[in-house]
């Protein structure tokens, strides 16, 4: 009976994901509602994303020159530091701050809309809430968390270069040259593929749990838990598929 | 004419109607009355189509709703106006984009005209002065108002719901929703109004149905219902001869 519930779950995710994304190309197209949602998730994400990005930066820094000190391979921090965080932990750090605010807060804005009726009476007045409220928190999701984690990329660069230059006493211009050397396509193309991907699952899995909510509080406290923990979970699954997949098709051997 | 025949819904396990027929005409002021989660706000989201019942047929001016799909839905529902339980206020607009949300949407007004129709409307309904407003800053009487304006500008209803309309407001308030609900209704409009306050039922409806566990116990005019020997019923009615 579990399994069964889960596939219906699974059917009807797959048909909201599906119905969001379509509405791009419909219309109404709610091209007001899109910007305040850009807004809320890029504008209102910013601060959170380059206090982190800049704390992740510097801690990883500080953790690859103790070690490349250990082994004489100090001069290879930049480098270390720039594939890390273009390639894998940029995207992923972007992604789950991302989740936490905006995740959370599309979960339980849409849940506490289903609870009031609000669903309800988008439908009575002939509106299609997956148009009105899915479509334009999936733009949104899927242009500013791209955004975001190329401004955290850059943050975490240079908390990075903070600690090799200042802390580790390394050169500043071996660190930039190592930096500059690893920007090349194939690098970025692992890179910034991977957020286009994390928000539409995290708009999507969000939107999905709080258009499930049932049950008052207990409900919306469960919409928001299930939107949390199911994005983050569909992020690192995700990030490991995609990066599987990018490294065969950009053609790093493992 | 709305038609329930041998209706039978439930959330998840829970049967909520079981086998229920009834019918409703346009014109009609009914009162549908009952306990917690005995399946009245169930019945409304049925006839709108907002719900789909398990078995059983619903019919609306001889049209069988059940089979219908969301876009063909949109026409019944403009037949119908409705407030929700707690006036269902869109949070983020402020009463005035509440109240012009549906013109909007099947916006062929200017911004004059849709400004004057707004307040045409909050005028109606005695909230003229709450236009800047947000939900969150109105009292729960204003809320109700507001809704009510709303509904209105959705269409030319031909007939009214209200959910819970007077739950949880003071009975000044309270007062003030059931003349408005009796005044929009003067053009021979009818009304289904769910709720649990016989008080309020007895002062705008004509006809009674209660209900109990998903069925229909009684239907029947007010003297039949002061005279039902359901012990539910009796218990609505110590209670109205208490505020009485």
């Amino acid at each position: 009976m579990r399994i069964k519930e889960i596939i219906n779950d699974l059917q009807d995710y797959y048909l909201l994901a599906m119905r969001g994304l379509a509405g791009v190309a419909g219309r109404p197209f709610y091209f007001k509602d899109t910007i305040e949602q850009m807004d809320y998730a890029g504008a209102g994400s910013f601060f959170i994303i380059v206090l982190v990005a800049l704390f992740i930066g510097m801690a990883l820094s500080l953790q690859l020159s103790a070690e490349f000190g250990r082994l004489g391979l100090k001069m290879y921090t930049g480098k270390a530091v720039g594939i890390t965080i273009i390639r894998e932990i940029g995207p992923v750090m972007a992604a789950l701050v991302f989740t936490g605010r905006v995740g959370a807060g599309m979960a339980s804005e849409l849940g506490s809309m289903v609870l009031g009726h609000q669903v309800d009476s988008l439908r009575v007045f002939g509106v299609d809430p997956v148009r009105k409220l899915v479509t334009p928190r999936l733009i949104s999701a899927i242009i500013m968390l791209p955004l975001l984690t190329i401004i955290g990329d850059a943050l975490s660069v240079f908390g990075a270069y903070y600690i090799v230059v200042f802390v580790s006493n390394q050169s500043g211009y071996v660190y930039w040259r190592s930096i500059r050397d690893v920007l090349i396509a194939e690098n970025i193309i692992a890179g910034s593929v991977k957020p286009f991907i994390f928000g539409f699952l995290i708009a999507s899995i969000s939107c999905y749990s709080g258009l499930m909510t049932r049950g008052g509080s207990a409900g919306l406290r469960q919409a928001t838990t299930n939107a949390v923990v199911l994005s983050i979970i569909a992020i690192i699954i995700s990030d490991f598929a995609l990066t599987r997949i990018l490294l065969y098709i950009l053609g790093f051997s493992v | 004419m709305i038609i329930f025949d041998h209706v039978t819904f439930s959330y998840s396990k829970r049967i909520v109607l079981r086998d229920l027929s009834l019918s409703i005409s346009d014109n009609e002021r009914v009162a549908i009355l009952g306990g917690s989660g005995e399946g009245k706000t169930t019945i409304l989201k049925l006839i709108l189509g907002l719900l789909r019942p398990d078995s059983g047929r619903i019919m609306v001016d001889g049209e069988d709703i059940t089979t219908k799909t969301e876009s063909e839905l949109r026409d019944v529902r403009m037949k119908f106006s409705i407030v929700f339980q707690e006036g269902a206020l869109f949070d983020s607009l402020n009463v005035k984009e509440n109240v012009a949300f549906c013109l909007r949407e099947y916006g062929k007004l200017s911004e004059e005209e849709l400004d004057r129709r707004v307040r045409e409307l909050l005028r109606v309904v005695g909230v003229e002065h709450a236009l800047e407003l947000m939900p969150d800053e109105l009292s729960g009487g204003m809320h109700r108002r507001v809704a009510i304006a709303r509904s209105l500008a959705a269409c030319d209803p031909g007939m009214f719901l209200y959910d819970e309309p007077t739950s949880g407001l003071d009975p000044v308030n309270a007062d003030t929703i059931c003349r408005l609900i009796t005044d929009l209704s003067r053009d021979n409009k009818g009304f289904i109004i769910v709720t649990h306050k016989m008080y309020d039922a007895m002062r705008v409806a004509g006809r009674f149905i209660f209900l109990k566990e998903g069925t229909v116990v009684f239907d029947g005019n007010r003297e039949m219902l002061e005279q039902a020997t359901v012990p539910e019923i009796e218990i609505f009615c110590r209670e109205l001869r208490g505020i009485c």
